[in-house]
């Protein structure tokens, strides 16, 4: 297989598990107005849940110290990815959207990043320390035997079913009742808990399923690499994801395709190929991350919306305007 | 506009007291909303007029004091659930929610919406588009009733100040309260339109819904309220009919006259 | 700081959680000027700067530029430092916020905005200064005892300069027009509107004050962590939140005790358990306030 294939699919594959990651972030930023400036926090307890499901029990030893070890076949470890990373966000739901204002959480978010991100690194013996997990088998391998050229086309057809299932999910839920409460919350918090909405409630709920993209996103991609540490979820991890959404288009999860192609994948992968600096090895990493900052601020700045913003609602009222058939207890003008 | 019968209390307010700080934004207020009736709250700027209805409405918490709705002590619940018990606040200045449509606005009002649970909005599709189908034909017939009609698939934020006044009406009984408030529902309403909304609530009234309303126009009060509380500095000064209130001297020097 | 550990096996208890207290007194120092810093811009402006935490880390590399390339001293340095970053802060308030007040953006806009800012700011100066780890070539100077508790003389003049700089922000706030016109718009903003507050000017000086608070803050943490990397201020961010909203946020006053007690608490902890969890600790405080008291412990009504 040509090594342009080869990066292709695996760009491929990174761009249907950004989508995944955006969609969960849409539907808590761009659906609800919740601000999680620590996503990738999610995305990571979830990988490291689904890592320690699909691997053999540890050894305790250098390198092979970690929780669970479970050794359970695929579609079992992004399961319990997703639940992890639901879970985590119960508890960090609990204490952030509670009667606060919106500040607050994204203060909580960001110092859950910093405590989550300490703790794995220091408490080895859950995730194996700042070394991080390694070895986690591909889902289905031992079946297919594969090489790792070969194996990529298999699991972008595994990206691509989770991302068709998730997006199936959410577009369902964003045109939902439930979507539009979420909305309703966005606009006003106050005038939804006057028309008797429980908006603790629902911002949970939408924090918990955003939260549940980002652990089985998580998942996917320790499925994929095989390995995760603690430099892999840093603050610039989350925002480009951020970005990618404000770029695509907030509340839309088609606009979110759309980002997760422009950010992640060509603008992500265009300054990979930035000439590094004997003087500054991170010289690339850091520009990258002040176009991604950048990025943010002109957004927000210029086109807010994002390039397809979200879809004005359009009932269908066929067999309606006349009024007065239907509930007929209701007040009608005379 | 003389009540026929005296039919029984359905919002009642005893001895609400509450403060900010020190400062005593509610002294002591007592008073009984009628069902059917249209009941106005006036009084000069600062009496508390807004600080009962945030504290009937459950949006502050009151220090002292019982509030009960149909019997029910609904005292410093939580708003979402006050509002479930049927009684449905407006707000003083028109909070539409902006970036839904007018349609949107109404739908989100019913209560308890099957679709509103994620998992049942996942696997019940057909059960909650039927839902959807009738709360829609109420939203239809409301916003007919209030010309809202075709500005149904507007966003709320492009409407005019008096139509988004209408919305938050109409958005208020699609929510089919026993109890509704109105925080000064005419200000920055134009003259015509403060005739055709007098007219609304007049008739509603008359369909059985109970309205609390908060007014500075007298004309307005005396037009359409069977019954007035007059507060000052955050007590009940007077109650009774308008134009009996008029001629009570206490409420011309607290208010009429200043 | 070998010393701290050996005198800490060796101490006995009482000694050992006065020894926490002379260590929490030094962080308290370091975290009160910062977290006043933070929270008079809220007060003022009601949003919270996430890039806050970057400010520390720009007065941080400046005054490392002026010490040990321009070779000034340390305490000039740290001035300089301060005064720069007073000015970045003031033009970043001029020409990224403020286009954003201008068109009325919303809250969750603006706090985007911020956020973009301080992953722009790190990455800058990480592509300016490079990621290794930096240090100040300064002497920590004598050492002091006061009965069981140890300091350097640079760790007392860090005290000393919060003493000096709470008092300063307090004379401030209490008897000048433009401190009370501060506290005025953070008490009630629309009330400051309608009386004549300049606006503007106040929140002009906000930004000037917290960035000055803020560049000096990082450079008195970089003399206190001895070693630093960009991620300086962005990993002292959440202590920092922790501290204002201990005090309530917005409050001034709130932040010096939130400072003091986070300082404690944190120090006198890191005594008893891997210094490396002293943070969980902050954390442990800040989720227990936000549950219980999200307008602060010292607050009686918040703005919440």
């Amino acid at each position: 297989m040509s090594s342009l294939v080869f990066y292709l699919l695996t760009v491929a594959i990174f761009f249907c598990i950004y989508s995944i990651y955006g969609w969960g972030l849409n539907l808590q930023f761009g659906l609800t107005g919740i601000l999680n400036f620590t996503y990738i926090t999610f995305v990571a307890i979830g990988a490291y849940f689904a890592g320690v499901a699909a691997l053999q029990p540890g050894n305790g030893g250098i390198g092979g110290q970690y929780i669970l070890g479970w050794h359970l076949p695929f579609p079992i470890p992004p399961i319990i990815g997703g639940i992890a990373a639901a879970i985590l966000a119960l508890l960090v739901g609990y204490v952030g959207l509670k009667r606060l204002r919106s500040d607050y959480l994204a203060i909580v978010t960001v110092s859950v990043g910093q405590i989550v991100w300490t703790l794995i690194g220091n408490i080895t013996p859950l995730f194996n320390g700042w070394d991080g997990l390694a070895g986690v088998p591909q889902p289905f391998n031992s079946i297919f035997q594969l090489d790792f050229n070969h194996y990529q086309w298999i699991f972008l057809v595994i990206c691509i079913l989770f991302a068709v299932l998730g997006f199936w999910i959410i577009e369902r839920l964003t045109h939902s009742p439930f979507g539009r409460v979420l909305r309703a919350i966005r606009e006003d918090e106050d005038v939804a808990a006057a028309l008797g909405k429980n908006v603790f409630r629902y911002k949970m709920m939408a924090f918990v399923i955003g939260s549940i993209y980002a652990g089985v996103g998580g998942a996917l991609t320790i499925a994929y690499i095989g390995a995760f540490n603690p430099s892999g979820f840093t603050t610039m991890e989350t925002f480009i994801i951020w970005a990618a959404m404000l770029v695509g288009g907030s509340g839309n999860n088609r606009g979110m395709i759309l980002g997760a192609f422009i950010v992640p994948v060509l603008f992500n992968e265009g300054t990979r190929f930035l000439p590094s600096t004997p003087g500054n090895p991170l010289l690339a990493v850091s520009i990258r991350g002040m176009a991604i900052g950048l990025l943010l601020i002109l957004a927000a700045r210029y086109r807010p919306q994002g390039i397809l913003p979200e879809r004005k609602t359009i009932f269908r009222l066929d067999g309606l305007q006349q009024g007065g058939e239907v509930g007929g207890d209701r007040v009608v003008p005379q | 506009m003389a009540i026929v019968s005296f039919p029984s209390s359905i919002l009642k307010v005893t001895n609400l007291a509450k403060s900010f700080g020190g400062v005593k934004a509610i002294n002591d207020v007592s008073f009984i909303v009628r069902e059917g009736t249209v009941t106005g709250l006036i009084g000069p700027n600062g009496a508390g007029k807004s600080s009962v209805v945030n504290a009937i409405s459950g949006f502050t918490q009151v220090d002292r004091g019982v509030v009960e709705l149909a019997g029910h002590d609904i005292t410093n619940q939580a708003p979402h659930r006050i509002a479930a018990r049927g009684l449905i606040r407006s707000f003083q200045i028109a909070r539409e929610l902006q970036k839904l449509t007018v349609l949107e606005n109404m739908m989100v009002a019913p209560f308890q919406q099957l679709g509103e649970s994620p998992w049942r909005a996942l696997i019940s599709r057909r059960a909650v588009m039927r839902e959807e189908r009738e709360h829609l034909a109420a939203a239809v017939d409301w916003l007919q009733m209030f010309n809202l009609f075709p500005l149904r698939d507007e966003y709320a934020g492009n409407l005019s100040g008096g139509q988004k006044k209408l919305l938050e009406l109409a958005r208020a009984l699609m929510a089919k309260p026993k109890v509704v408030l109105l925080d000064e529902p005419m200000a920055g309403v134009n003259p015509t339109l403060t005739k055709t909304l007098q007219g609304y609530i007049s008739r509603l009234r008359d369909q059985g819904v109970t309205f609390l309303l908060i007014e500075h126009n007298l004309s307005v009060v005396e037009a359409i309220c069977d019954h007035v509380v007059v507060l000052a500095e955050g007590a009940v000064l007077a109650e009774g009919q308008m134009n009996e209130l008029r001629e009570t001297e206490e409420v011309i020097s607290a208010y009429l006259g200043g | 700081m070998e010393w701290n550990k050996r005198a800490r096996r060796e101490s006995c208890d009482v000694s050992l959680l006065l020894m926490g207290v002379g260590f929490g007194l030094i962080t308290a120092s370091v975290l009160a000027i910062a977290s006043v810093g933070l929270t008079l811009q809220f007060g003022v402006t009601n949003f919270v700067n996430f890039a806050y935490g970057e400010f520390l880390t720009i007065g941080a590399y400046l005054a490392y530029f002026f010490s040990a390339v321009a070779n000034l001293n340390i305490w000039l340095s740290m001035l300089l430092a301060a005064l720069l970053t007073a000015g970045i802060s003031w033009l970043i308030n001029r020409v990224v916020i403020q286009p954003f007040l201008k068109r009325k953006a919303p809250l969750l806009i603006l706090l985007v905005v911020t956020i973009g800012l301080s992953l722009f700011l790190e990455n800058g100066v990480q592509a300016i200064a490079g990621p290794s780890f930096q240090q100040y070539v300064t002497a920590p100077g004598a050492i002091v005892n006061i009965g069981p508790m140890i300091f350097t003389a640079q760790q007392l003049v860090i005290v000393g300069i919060a003493i000096v700089l709470m008092t300063v922000v307090h004379l401030l706030l209490k008897y000048t027009r433009i401190g009370k016109a501060m506290r005025s718009m953070s008490d009630d903003p629309d009330l400051a509107r309608i009386s004549g507050v300049p606006i503007q000017r106040v929140t002009d000086l906000a930004w000037l004050i917290s960035g000055f608070l803020a560049g000096l803050a990082g450079v008195v943490l970089a003399i206190n962590v001895t070693s630093f990397t960009p991620a300086l201020g962005s990993q002292f961010l959440f202590i920092i939140f922790a501290a204002v909203i201990v005090g309530g946020i917005g409050r001034p006053y709130g932040a010096m005790l939130g400072a003091l007690l986070i300082g404690l608490v944190t120090e006198v902890s890191a005594m008893y358990i891997d210094s490396a969890y002293k943070t969980v600790v902050a954390f442990a405080i800040l989720v227990i306030v936000l549950l219980f008291r999200p307008q602060g412990i010292f607050t009686s009504r918040g703005r919440v």
